[in-house]
This record gives C-alpha cells, sequence and structure tokens, in this order.
C-alpha cells in the first residue's frame, strides 16, 4: 500500500479528548478538547516542546490512558470504554508500542526480546514465527546480532530490537514516543525511514512524537501541540530555517 | 514459549537479585532445619542411651519381704507367673494402640545359689534370662570376650564374678549339680549383674524345678520412654489387670529427660517461628524493592500483551522457584550446622541423618515463606497501568 491508496474512512478518531491530571499540586489539564482523525498507512508526526501533551495524546490513542472527556474510536469501535481485558486483546493484535527508552528486557537476547509478545499469546500466523521474526530482524539490519544480549548492542540498535518486537505481532497502527529522541543523526533517520517504509509497503499506521522536525518532516501530516491544545495539523514540511519550534 | 520459560529465563539470568532473595529464604529455613535436626538427633540419642541402663517397666511379685531381695537388690524366692506375658502384652498393646515401636518383653528368674568352680565355691546370684530379648532392649549390654549361649547348659558371667572366682573361658561351673560351661564373661557395668551367672531362663527353671515361674518381668518401649502420662497409665492398667504383681519404673530419670527435651522443642520451635515471621517481612521488603526496580519491564511486558493474571502468574513462579530452591539450599545447611553444632559444641554423638519427612517440611517452609513475603507485592505490580510504570525512573 502506498500513501494513494489511505483510506478516506478515519480508522482511529479522537473527538473532543480532554485529560485532567489531579495532583497534589493542583489540577493540570494536559490535553484540552482535541479533536483528530488518523487513517490507515498514514505517518503521523506530533510535535510540541515538552509538557505540550503529546505522550499523553500517544498513551489515549493507544488505550493506555483514559480522557477525562471525549471519546477514542478505532475501526468503529469506542476503545476508552473498554474493559482493561478487552483492551488488553486490542494491544496484543492492533496496536504496537516503541518507547523512547525502549530498551529491551536484558534477560533476553535479540530474537527472544523480538518474539517477547508470543511468551503471553498464540501468534495469528499459522508460519513459523520464529523464521518471521528472524526475517524481521534481519530486515532491521541485525542479521549479525540475532543472538546477542541488549548490553552487547549500541542504543541504536537497541531501538531496532524494539521495532522488531512491535512488527512480529504484525499491528494496525504503531505508537511511538519519542522513538529517536537519544539516537544520533544515523539512526534517527533509519529509524523513520524504517517507518515510512511500513506505511507505504505495508499499509501500517504509524504515529509518532517528536522534538525533531526534520524527522518530523517524514510525516504525511504533522500534528502541533501546545500547553495540550492542538494547534494545528499541517500536511507541509516544515522549512529548514524554521525547524526549532512549531 | 511460554511464561514459566520466561521465568526461569529471568532467575538464571538476573542472579544478583535472585541471590539476595534467596538468602532471605534460606536463613528461616536453614535455622528451621538445623533445630529440628539437632532434637531429633539428641532424642535418638537420648533413647539409645536409655535403652543402655535398663527397661521401662519392672514387673515383681507383689508382697516382697526384706528378707526375700538379695544382697544384690534381686527378688529370689518369690515368683510370678510365666502366664502373665501374655496378659502384660495384652494391657501394653491396647495402650499403644497403633504405635509400631516394638514392644520387649524380658522375664528373668533369679536363683540364689551355691557355685562351685574346680578351687572354690561362692553364693550368688543365677539368672535364668531371653538372651534375644535382653539383647534387642540393652544394645549396649556387651561381653568382654566369648560368645554368648546358644545351647543348655551354658552360661556367661559377670566380669566382678569371673574375677572372684578365677574364671576363664571354656571352664566349668556346678550350679544345683549340673556342669555349666563359661563361653562368655560380660563387661563390667558397675551393676550387680557383674556379680551374676547367666544362662536361658528353660535352663534355670528345669535344674531349679521352677517351670512356669519367672521372678521379674522387664518390658522396653521406646513411646512409653517417651510419654510420661502413657507410662503411668500403663503401670496403673498393669496393677489393676494382673492379680499379685506390681509394676514399677526403674528409670524415671530417662523419661524425665525426655519431658525436659520437649520442653526445649517448644522453646526452640517459638524460635522459629518468630524467624519465619521475621524473615517473611524481610522478605517481602526485598521482593517489594526488587519488583520496584523492574518496573519499566513490567511496563514493557504489559505493552508487549501480557495481562495482570499473566504477570502475576511469571511473578508467582519465580518466587515459586527460589522458595523451593531455599527449601532444598535451607535444608542441607541446616543438616550441616547440626552435624557441625554437634561436632563442636552439643557432642552428643549424632550423625548426618537425610529426613524425607523433616524435608518436605522445610520445602514447604521455603515456599510458603517466598510466597506469603511476594503475594502482596506481586498482585500490587501487576495490577499497575502501563502509564504509572513509564512514568518511573528505574531500570529494566
Amino acid at each position: 500500500m502506498n500513501r494513494n491508496t489511505v483510506s478516506e474512512r478515519p480508522f482511529l478518531e479522537l473527538k473532543n479528548v480532554t485529560k485532567i491530571y489531579n495532583t497534589f499540586a493542583g489540577t493540570i489539564e494536559a490535553l484540552k478538547d482535541v479533536s483528530l482523525k488518523i487513517h490507515i498507512g498514514e505517518l503521523i508526526a506530533l510535535v510540541g516542546p515538552s509538557g505540550s501533551g503529546k505522550t499523553t495524546l500517544l498513551n489515549i490513542m493507544g488505550a493506555l490512558d483514559r480522557p477525562t472527556q471525549g471519546e477514542v474510536w478505532f475501526e468503529g469501535t469506542r476503545i476508552d470504554i473498554l474493559s482493561e481485558k478487552q483492551l488488553v486483546d486490542f494491544r496484543r493484535h492492533k496496536f504496537s508500542f516503541i518507547l523512547q527508552d525502549a530498551r529491551p528486557l536484558r534477560m533476553l537476547n535479540v530474537l527472544e526480546n523480538t518474539l517477547l509478545p508470543f511468551y503471553f499469546f498464540k501468534p495469528q500466523s499459522s508460519k513459523n514465527i520464529k523464521e518471521e521474526a528472524i526475517e524481521i530482524i534481519k530486515s532491521l539490519g541485525l542479521g549479525h546480532r540475532i543472538y546477542h544480549m541488549p548490553n552487547q548492542l549500541s542504543g541504536g540498535e537497541n531501538q531496532r530490537v524494539a521495532i522488531a518486537r512491535a512488527l512480529i505481532t504484525k499491528p494496525s497502527i504503531i505508537l511511538a514516543d519519542e522513538p529517536t529522541a537519544n539516537l544520533d543523526r544515523e539512526n534517527r533517520l533509519f529509524v523513520i525511514k524504517t517507518f515510512k517504509r511500513l506505511t507505504e509497503e505495508k499499509g501500517i499506521t504509524v504515529v509518532v512524537s517528536t522534538h525533531d522536525l526534520e524527522i518530523a518532516n517524514f510525516a504525511d501530516k504533522i500534528v502541533y501541540l501546545k500547553d495540550g491544545v492542538l494547534l494545528k495539523i499541517s500536511t507541509q514540511s516544515v522549512p529548514s530555517e524554521d525547524r526549532t519550534s512549531p | 514459549m511460554d511464561i514459566l520459560s520466561l521465568a526461569i529465563k529471568d532467575i538464571l539470568r538476573r542472579k544478583g537479585k535472585s541471590i539476595y532473595i534467596l538468602i532471605a529464604v534460606v536463613i528461616p529455613v536453614a535455622i528451621l532445619s538445623t533445630i529440628i535436626s539437632t532434637i531429633r538427633n539428641a532424642d535418638t540419642t537420648l533413647s539409645n542411651l536409655a535403652s543402655k541402663f535398663g527397661f521401662t517397666i519392672m514387673i515383681q511379685p507383689k508382697s516382697i519381704s526384706a528378707d526375700r531381695i538379695d544382697q544384690l537388690g534381686v527378688v529370689v524366692d518369690e515368683y510370678i507367673s510365666e502366664a502373665s506375658i501374655v496378659t502384660v502384652k495384652d494391657i501394653i498393646m491396647r495402650i499403644l494402640q497403633n504405635n509400631r515401636d516394638p514392644i520387649i518383653i524380658a522375664p528373668r528368674l533369679y536363683i540364689k545359689t551355691e557355685i562351685d568352680t574346680k578351687n572354690s565355691r561362692t553364693t550368688s546370684i543365677l539368672a535364668g534370662i531371653d538372651f534375644k530379648a535382653e539383647l534387642d532392649a540393652r544394645p549396649s549390654w556387651n561381653l568382654l570376650e566369648g560368645r554368648w549361649p546358644e545351647r543348655d547348659y551354658e552360661a556367661v558371667v559377670g566380669k566382678t564374678l569371673a574375677r572372684a572366682l578365677k574364671l576363664s573361658l571354656e571352664e566349668y561351673v556346678t550350679i544345683n549339680n549340673k556342669e555349666f560351661n563359661i563361653v562368655g564373661i560380660l563387661k563390667e557395668h558397675n551393676s550387680p549383674e557383674d556379680q551374676m551367672v547367666f544362662t536361658f531362663l528353660r535352663t534355670a527353671q528345669q535344674i531349679f524345678g521352677k517351670i512356669g515361674l519367672v521372678s521379674v518381668i522387664n518390658l522396653q518401649n521406646v513411646l512409653l520412654d517417651r510419654d510420661d502420662s502413657l507410662l503411668r497409665s500403663a503401670v496403673e492398667d498393669l496393677n489393676r489387670g494382673i492379680p499379685n504383681i506390681k509394676a514399677i519404673l526403674p528409670r524415671q530419670f530417662s523419661t524425665m529427660k525426655y519431658i525436659m527435651l520437649k520442653k526445649t522443642f517448644k522453646f526452640l520451635i517459638t524460635i522459629v517461628i518468630a524467624t519465619v515471621i521475621f524473615s517473611i517481612f524481610s522478605l517481602f521488603n526485598i521482593v517489594t524493592s526488587s519488583l520496584y526496580s523492574r518496573i519499566r519491564e513490567i511496563g514493557l511486558l504489559k505493552l508487549s500483551g501480557a495481562s495482570w493474571l499473566q504477570l502475576f502468574k511469571l511473578f508467582f513462579y519465580e518466587y515459586l522457584f527460589m522458595g523451593l530452591a531455599g527449601g532444598i539450599l535451607g535444608y542441607s545447611i541446616g543438616i550441616l550446622m547440626s552435624y557441625l553444632l554437634d561436632s563442636f559444641l552439643l557432642k552428643i554423638g549424632s550423625e548426618i541423618r537425610l529426613n524425607i519427612v523433616l524435608f518436605a517440611i522445610t520445602l514447604f517452609i521455603g515456599i510458603l515463606c517466598s510466597l506469603l513475603a511476594s503475594y502482596y507485592p506481586t498482585y500490587k505490580f501487576s495490577k499497575k497501568k502501563i502509564t504509572e510504570t513509564f512514568r518511573t525512573q528505574w531500570e529494566v
């Protein structure tokens, strides 16, 4: 699938989402009335300064957190009101998550980390899952690291292991929270190009939060956030001289 | 690929943290194992010691006048029927119910008689006994030289008497016109037996015309040795159930020692219980801090599709294995400690004894400590929301 085949019907939609955290210091409005439509096969970048609500928005999209107000719809199902058990099922088969500090489990090697989800549920595919994992690992340039432990890998390689783990379950959507934050430029570009390839070749939707506008420029849409408010959604790339703030 | 294999990998590849938990399990189990092993050893040793010094119950004729007690302290010229042995056995078996410890009944016939040798004559006691029963009841009753009688008219003599009569092996003594071959000389026990001659009960009964009669019936049973109340009711029942006999307790001291041992055991078990409780609290803290340091791992596992119940199961398996390993290790250390304690401090002469029941108990305690201490933290951390796990900056 390429970007021309992106569906017009949103498959993930946030309607007037507000998220309020109650703390000892008072209430914090992390998201304010955010509405957003995401289509199949899109690469979306969430950009904004620290505290702008990027991670909160990702958490709500991935049903890791529930909005205080508003609705979250995924493939025609309202997911913000599902039970924890139903959400576990969603996470297993529909969503994959990649985090900024995506260090794999240190007691498992690269292959075992990639296969981590299948310690908890059976794969849907009848194909040999181990061979499939090895193919994914090789496609991410880690063919020579299959049986290495995480402490033998660089930061960029560990991030690729996280991507391999995210891909093994064949998710509909990958939610990545600052996946390039701790990487050098070469690895940053590798990660974002991999995401781009996944949207174009496999029709997987990828939502990435980032500070880095060079990375954001690879996205089909850039969502600008500030103080929990969605400022704008842009399909234009950011000019190089304007890459410091939205 | 399943949760169990993940748990095993987790333990094996996280050795440093696993060892802390293991130590917390091993301590109470090792203490328990040490104490129980030591007490068991002491109990066995005391039981052996008690058997060296005599019988549990002695049954003798009811009315004995002073002149019927020989200067050696044994009853002569007063008898009880040998048929009473059956009744004695019935009464004791009823008291002991299903206990499997053997009941040893050793009747004796004491005859005060002249003993002639080639060169001398003296008055002493001929004891007709059941050698097998006597030796079963008193393993320490040993010969200085020679062998035990095997045929009629063979006898063994006490060391003092042998010295007095200048008797040596294979010499003959004459008792009531019958010649007895001396086949063994007893070790000195510093008791009246050192001055007696021992032969088969049947032989003594025949040559003195006392068929069907015995002077005393000695009885030994380990359970009665240990249980004072049971022993007293056995004595009462015997005195009530058999006419013209008097059952007495020849060695109260051993029973007292058992009572002391029991009290000591109770005290030590209280210490063990306190140690177990204390260890559970320590283990609770170790498990909580261990899980706290794994909070990002918990988040990652949940993001990978683990339900809270699967996480709970993962940790349950880990702590179950720790408990199991702690139980085995604690038991082994306990047995070794008990041996070392005895070798260097207690010196009651015990040896390393492996006991399947104690092993099962220590294993159970190890697992119990581990699971009790880890249940709440495991439940709490398994239930953590994913977003909470990633807000905490700890190492995976």
